[in-house]
């Protein structure tokens, strides 16, 4: 079949005052009809200087300078302004990260859409409106009539994200270009973003290019992959052999975690049962101006064994992120209390409790944010040591140099501030600075989530060396179920503040038994292309959106949107309840037997 | 954002000419500050015989540039004449800068290292009592600078050292202000709760972490602080509210020439008012600037 679009030795190259520097350099390849080609690299790689480039755009000071875009028998980049201004929106069009910040924030959904329209078409505002409707309903939005007189911040993100598909599709493009369309989308709403765009565009007959660090996104959308690194695509092949047989090195890097532990699950470890113990832990914050509190976190019972990793998993604001600040005591719970080591931590005094902060440690979600800026690598390893133990300066720097050690960072990067390294570096030294007082418990707060797939699969490998060699009981909170699953022993799922279901990791994800974690878990973009979402789509969706965590409901909270619910549902207040196998879930009808355990999974 | 966005990339910056010609102004002051005195051509504090000269004209500067340099004058000439009481308004006016800058510096010193201090404790430890000190804060604030300084200078005394702790009273609020917003902004930053959890006391981390983070804005506003305690100084002297006579002092000589000014003498005023008004204005574009650089990185 002719291609749809080739490119050849395509290059960009930004001038600046301290020389050229060329992100992409020398990229060709072809995009067919109907396809669905991933893009996959490194920050910095180029992705998204690439996909521009696909348009005949450049971010200044950044210019296209070399190469072919051959579309329709013309090549773009020798077209003149206004020829590609036709091509852009009507053959190519284009979804870009972020979607509340692309919609302008004073004109209606809908206009903008017609708009877009009315730029490659000779209609009137009636017909573009009619359009705009049109397209809404296509991408799957509810009751189109009346939303294409909402303004974006009348959108869910989710919904935003859809607006913006529709007004990219609005041309009806053969292209469609989306640069992460779904960074920072929970993965419910992510999941119905994709499918949506997969099934929009399989009915106009275009094609996409997506731009993503998701492995699981290429995995389950795409025909084929494209790997890019230091501007220049350095792999392409079918996703399928894609995964199973990566050819460049890099590639090898990105995939050795899945390929290395293949379907085997963590071994569950002997330690101690409850060394950290959270009982009925509640933790309120108070609303200003009202009597009304936001319930972050309600009644959680949790325990962690000396040794093990429990992952806490769950959508932006179920309370993960609170869960793990209570059980360190960082933030006082406002009920409940926390055993740690047979001390209850919540009952201590200040002065005690900083003593004991050396024995528990936290890794945050942004190494960027969590490192002082001004102060040197070294000076932040040696902080908690000047605190806690009586250490010679020369004695300091061997532990520091022996922490960088620990991470695989080399120990001249002590001299250096956090300036100018980048994320996975950091995210290191964060570890080491967690790690160098020798804890018997650490909390993970998403220390994946901002980095890019190889970073990312060689920490969660260095983690899982740090938990086998050290023999540190590791709370790990991600959105980010793949990682949970090659690092965790078990898992708590939550919704809303409360712990839903728990148990071992191959308990939860092959057979998952509360209904949200079967939507979480079919959800879920899971690495493997042999098990594509597109290929048999999973009914367990969960409708509407998350409550409010100020007026939760009365019963179960998952009663509004389950699809097993019944009226009892609706007026009970749920508890946790043992399975014979030895899982928690909070449902009734899963306990009584009333709902059979999922058969089917992405496992 | 990732490394590919180059909007994150730094815009090679436009040779920015306010910046030098604040830093020109500053520069000049300053080394004025340290050899005004004694390079002017007359003792500034003492009179000469000669009253109210005015200054040469035009016409007359090349004959009196020669026969200076030649040696053949018999007192070095008059270049922004004497006022009524026969000082030599050239020596004074370049001797000035010490007097004001001093005290500007000073006062700006003692009102930047109170109002970080009490601007860090206010963002940091939010209670009743910081409450308090930031509604306190907020009287000072809404007095006008001029009369504040003017009533503290009249009950304190005319001393410099009262000038100084006057002008540092008017400029802490501004300053409590300024680092409270920049440490709420801080204490929120992933790194206090870090300190936070490996066991650093409270006070520690608002020293440690969030002050050296928080004390750039107040930095910056240090320069625009400087340049308008100038003015403000110079201000107290012309209401006879500064330092006494026969001190070389912007504001004072203004002050003395304005009764003259009716008898056409304007020279004994203008000059000095010059002064004040390029040294303000250098220190205000210096401030700008630095700010606009700090906002936009």
């Amino acid at each position: 079949m002719e291609p749809l679009i080739q490119v050849r030795d395509l290059e960009v190259t930004y001038r600046t005052a301290a020389g050229a520097n060329r992100p992409v350099a020398g990229v060709s390849f072809d995009i067919h009809p109907r396809e669905v080609v991933g893009l996959v690299g490194d920050a910095g790689s180029g992705k998204s200087t690439t996909a521009l480039a696909l348009l005949g755009l450049a971010r200044p000071p950044g210019r296209i300078t070399g190469g072919q875009i051959l579309f329709g028998g013309r090549d773009l980049l020798r077209l003149t302004d206004e020829e590609l201004r036709a091509v852009r929106g009507r053959d190519i069009g284009i979804i870009v990260q972020n979607p509340r910040a692309a919609l302008n924030p004073m004109l209606r959904v809908g206009t903008q859409i017609g708009h877009a329209y009315q730029a490659h078409n000779n209609a009137g505002a009636a017909q573009a409106r009619q359009q705009a409707v049109e397209m809404l309903r296509l991408v799957g939005i509810n009751d189109p009539e009346r939303r294409v007189e909402s303004f974006a911040h009348e959108l869910s993100g989710g919904m935003a994200q859809r607006a913006l598909i529709a007004m990219a599709l609005s041309s009806r493009p053969r292209l469609l270009i989306a640069d992460e369309p779904t960074s920072g989308l929970d993965v419910t709403i992510q999941a119905q973003f994709l499918d949506q765009m997969w099934s929009t565009v399989q009915e106009t007959g275009s094609a996409i290019l997506l731009v993503s660090q998701d492995l699981g996104v290429i995995a389950n959308y795409c025909d084929r992959v494209l790997i890019l690194h230091d501007g220049q695509i350095v792999e392409d092949a079918p996703v399928r052999q894609f995964f199973a047989a990566p050819q460049h090195p890099y590639s090898q890097d990105v995939l050795r975690l899945y390929r290395e532990r293949g379907g085997d699950f963590p071994a569950q470890v002997a330690g101690t049962p409850g060394f950290v113990r959270a009982e009925a832990m509640t933790k309120h914050f108070p609303l200003r101006n009202s009597a009304k509190v936001v319930q972050a976190v309600d009644r959680v019972t949790l325990s962690i064994a000396k040794g093990e990793a429990v992952g806490l998993v769950g959508e932006s604001g179920s309370g993960k992120t609170t869960v793990g600040r209570c059980l360190l005591n960082l933030i006082p719970p406002t009920a409940g209390k926390v055993i740690f080591a047979g001390t209850e931590i919540t009952a201590l005094p200040k002065a005690e409790m900083r003593r004991f902060r050396s024995r528990m440690q936290i890794v945050f979600q942004d190494p960027f944010d969590s490192l002082n800026p001004r102060w040197t690598i070294a000076d932040l390893l040696e902080e908690p040591l000047s605190l806690h133990e009586r250490l010679t300066a020369a004695e300091r720097r061997a532990r520091a140099t022996a922490a960088m050690r620990l991470v695989d960072l080399d120990p001249a990067l002590l001299q250096r501030l956090p300036r100018g390294l980048g994320a996975s570096t950091l995210q290191r030294v964060n570890i080491a600075r967690a790690l160098i007082v020798n804890p018997e418990f650490v909390v993970l707060d998403e220390p994946t989530s901002v980095l890019a797939p190889r970073a990312r699969a060689s920490l969660i490998a260095l983690l899982a060396r740090l938990q086998t060699d050290l023999g540190i009981s590791f709370l790990f909170i991600s959105h980010d179920l793949t990682t949970v699953r090659y690092l965790c022993q078990k898992v708590a799922v939550m919704y809303l503040g409360q712990i839903v279901e728990e148990g071992t990791v191959e308990q939860v994800f092959l057979r998952p038994a509360h209904p949200y974690s079967r939507a979480l878990l079919s959800a879920h973009l899971f690495p493997d292309p042999t098990r594509r979402r597109v290929d048999h789509p999973v009914p367990e969706a969960l409708s509407g959106e998350i409550p409010s965590p100020i007026d939760p409901p009365e019963g179960c909270y998952l009663a509004g949107r389950c699809p097993h619910a019944v009226d009892a549902c609706r007026a009970i207040p749920q508890v946790l309840q043992p399975l014979p196998d030895g899982r928690q879930v909070r449902c009734a009808r899963v306990v009584a037997g009333e709902i059979g355990l999922m058969k089917e999974s992405a496992e | 954002m990732s490394p590919t966005d180059p909007e994150a990339a730094p815009l090679p910056r436009k040779a920015d000419w306010l910046l030098y010609l604040g830093a020109t102004i500053v520069t000049v002051v300053t080394v004025l500050a340290v050899i005004g005195p004694y390079i002017g051509p007359y003792d500034p504090t003492l009179t000469t015989p000669r009253v109210a000269v005015p200054p040469p004209a035009l016409s007359e500067i090349p004959g009196l540039l020669a026969g200076w340099i030649g040696g053949t004058l018999d007192h070095p000439p008059h270049w922004m004449g004497t006022d009524a009481s026969g000082y030599d308004i050239l020596s004074r006016v370049i001797a000035a800068p010490r007097t004001d800058l001093l005290i500007a510096l000073s006062a700006n010193l003692l009102s930047l290292a109170i109002g970080v201090f009490l601007g860090l404790i206010a963002g940091y430890f939010r209670n009743w009592a910081t409450e308090l000190l930031m509604r306190v804060s907020d009287v000072m604030q809404s007095f006008p600078v001029f009369i504040s300084a003017m009533v503290l200078v009249a009950l304190a005394g005319r001393s410099t050292a009262n000038i100084v702790i006057a002008l540092a009273f008017v400029y802490v609020p501004i300053y409590i202000r300024l680092t409270r917003a920049e440490v709420l902004s801080q204490t929120s930053r992933g790194f206090v709760e870090a300190a936070r959890a490996i066991g650093q006391p409270e006070l520690r981390i608002a020293l440690r972490h969030v002050l050296p983070n928080s004390m750039t804005p107040a930095l910056i506003q240090s320069s625009v602080t400087i340049g308008f305690a100038i003015l403000l100084t110079a201000g107290l002297s012309f209401v006879g509210a500064g330092v006494r006579p026969p001190t070389p002092e912007w504001g004072l000589m203004i002050s003395t020439g304005a009764n003259q000014i009716i008898l056409g003498e304007w020279w004994p005023s203008v000059f000095p008012g010059i002064a004040i008004s390029l040294t303000v204005f250098g220190f205000a574009v210096l401030g700008n600037v630095l700010e606009r650089r700090y906002e936009g990185s």
